[in-house]
């Protein structure tokens, strides 16, 4: 366990060792926050509640779907186990005494963590400022929202490392993580809400993997969830978590042994 | 004493999907399931007792790293058995993982964006190295191999000899009982190549560390190496100590024989006459138990012998001519 541990450091370390990217980081956030707010300024100018949603809730979910997914980057996931399969540099970390795909997730938290602190937090502390932001529901929908932020970080970790698998049997890594970049920017709430999308595309949405990543979270500190149904979508994430990482598990297998026994 | 490890009959085949060349054959390759077999190892077997110093050597693609990849177990062999320290090594490669240091010429194990010291943490973490048997083993090897000054730079500011010593040193840090390397001097100026070549030579000797290292550079053979295991077109063709190398591959020692006045044609039972310029005659020595004395005794002191040269060929010179005759014997061959 302290190997992961290290790992988790060294992530963080390795993110330190890029400093301007910090700037470049926060910068790219502030104007994609900025963005996002400016689209529900303008789809609420004149009125003040759209379908029961305020503006000022509409600005609180811009803002807290950059903390949910503004530190893990799943193209960086995606092109690092990639790479490492269709290069065949994974043979390094078949040698060792250590899960690659466990690895992957300690330094990935690692540099997330870092991202998290020096990057996101300053640029939701800045919009807020500007903009204003609702505080959470209840205590107990500000402690759950902080779980749901861990399961988030978990199932787009699992989602994109499935993503870097795949890559080694279908098609270049680019093409893979264009695809998951659009597919996780519309399925997972980040750029519009489900409840603003038409039925039944909205109830589809709503129960696919990709909405544990923004649309939970940020709807369990908005309170749109009440107590029990707060547990409820917790446990079915949970679930969700439990089915990527049998399938990552099982796809590593037949990817590392394809390499064992073929060569790659 | 048994042996450390243990090759019989073992063979790597790769199946590859065929490819068709030019736009049209570029469909016909996604459309096919043909694929064509390589073999890249075929029925190698050899023992490797504990403390031993071996060469693997062969040409590009004589199936070396194929080798070194079944023996660290992230090769499966297609057929034989491989035991190394007593294990299948695929079916348990994190058991094998905590006894064997694995170093790859063309492939880093450093962590690129960290300090060379932050690396070695990780390994101390990854193989739960207690901390004064790392610190020891750190001091040791850092100031053999000298890496001292650059241990707190990154791995992508170092050279690549720098590279290759902070790469050997981490993979001895969790004391490995046989040590792989798949080409380490690849890429190394003379110095550098010096440098590992005694280290390595000095771990074997000092330690009793196992050392397989493959190459294509016979000094490092002969600095580290007192056994060879040579490969040629995926097979065996010679395992023994370097110096019965000549003689196993057939090549034969040269002789000049200078003389004051010409004696003449003159025919020798001990070596056969290949060349002859009067004063000057040049003979081939095909067995290698004849002695300059035999030959000299042979050719008489009344013949007016000025000067005799005997010319070993190098290891180098051997391998070559066993490479030129068996090329030129596959272009004869339909």
């Amino acid at each position: 366990m302290t190997a992961y541990a290290a790992f988790a450091r060294s992530g963080f370390l390795t993110s330190l060792a890029y400093r301007n990217e910090v700037w470049a980081n926060i910068f790219g956030k502030l104007v994609q926050v900025f963005a996002r707010v400016a689209i529900w300024l303008a789809v609420y100018a004149g009125t003040m509640s759209v379908d029961g949603i305020g503006i000022k809730d509409m600005i609180t979910y811009a803002l807290l779907g950059g903390v949910v997914m503004g530190a893990t980057r799943h193209d960086r996931i995606v092109r690092q186990v990639g790479t490492a399969l269709k290069t065949g540099d994974v043979a390094v970390w078949l040698l060792k005494p250590v899960h690659y795909p466990l690895y992957m997730l300690a330094v990935e938290a690692g540099m997330s963590a870092y991202t998290f602190l020096l990057a996101v937090v300053p640029t939701i502390i800045i919009v807020a400022l500007v903009y204003g932001m609702l505080p959470p529901a209840s205590p107990f929908h500000a402690a759950m929202f902080v779980a749901f932020c861990g399961l988030s970080f978990i199932i787009h970790f699992l989602v994109a490392a499935i993503f870097g698998v795949l890559a080694f049997w279908l098609m270049t890594i680019f093409s893979l993580d264009w695809l998951l970049g659009s597919l996780v920017t519309l399925l997972s709430g980040l750029l519009v809400p489900f409840w603003f999308f038409p039925e039944p595309f909205g109830a589809i949405a709503s129960h696919q993997p990709l909405a544990w990543l923004v649309y939970y979270p940020s709807a369990v500190w908005l309170g749109q969830l009440d107590i029990g149904m707060t547990l409820l979508y917790f446990g079915i994430g949970l679930a969700w978590a439990a089915l990527l990482a049998l399938a990552l598990t099982l796809l590593w297998r037949r990817a590392s042994s394809r390499i064992t026994v073929q060569g790659g | 004493m048994t042996a450390l490890i243990e090759a019989r009959g073992v063979s790597k085949r790769f199946r590859q999907h065929k490819r068709f060349p030019g736009l049209l054959g570029a469909f016909k390759t996604l459309v096919t399931a043909e694929y064509t077999e390589v073999t890249a190892v075929s029925d190698i077997g050899f023992d490797i007792a504990a403390g031993e110093a071996v060469g693997y050597l062969g040409p590009n693609g004589a199936g070396k790293s194929t080798m070194i990849k079944m023996m660290t177990g992230i090769l499966v062999p297609s057929a034989g058995t491989l035991s190394v320290l007593g294990r299948t090594p695929h079916q348990q490669r994190m058991a094998n993982a905590h006894e064997i240091g694995v170093v790859f010429g063309q492939r880093s194990q450093l962590w690129w964006d960290l300090p060379v010291i932050d690396s070695f943490t990780l390994h101390q973490r990854i193989y739960d190295i207690p901390q004064a048997r790392y610190a020891e083993n750190l001091k040791r090897f850092s100031t053999l191999l000298d890496l001292t000054p650059f241990l707190d730079r990154a791995v992508r500011q170092l050279s690549l000899g720098q590279r290759m010593r902070a790469e050997i040193v981490m993979s001895l840090l969790h004391d490995p009982k046989i040590l792989f390397l798949d080409e380490p001097t690849i890429g190394l100026d003379v110095v550098a190549k010096d440098a590992v070549r005694k280290f390595l030579a000095e771990i074997n000797r000092e330690r009793g560390v196992t050392i397989i290292l493959t190459t294509h550079d016979l000094q490092d053979i002969e600095t580290i190496c007192p056994r060879l295991i040579m490969v040629d077109q995926a097979k065996l063709i010679f395992d023994g100590e370097l110096h019965r190398l000549r003689a196993a591959l057939g090549s034969a020692r040269r002789l000049t024989l200078e003389f004051v006045t010409d004696p003449g044609p003159l025919a020798l039972t001990t070596a056969t006459l290949t060349a002859d310029e009067g004063l000057r005659k040049h003979y081939l020595l095909e067995r290698e138990d004849v002695s300059l004395v035999q030959i000299l005794g042979e050719v008489g002191s009344d013949r007016g012998l000025k000067d005799v040269a005997l010319h070993e060929p190098d290891i180098e010179e051997v391998i070559r001519t066993f490479y030129q005759r068996r090329n030129a014997a596959a272009t004869v061959a339909p």
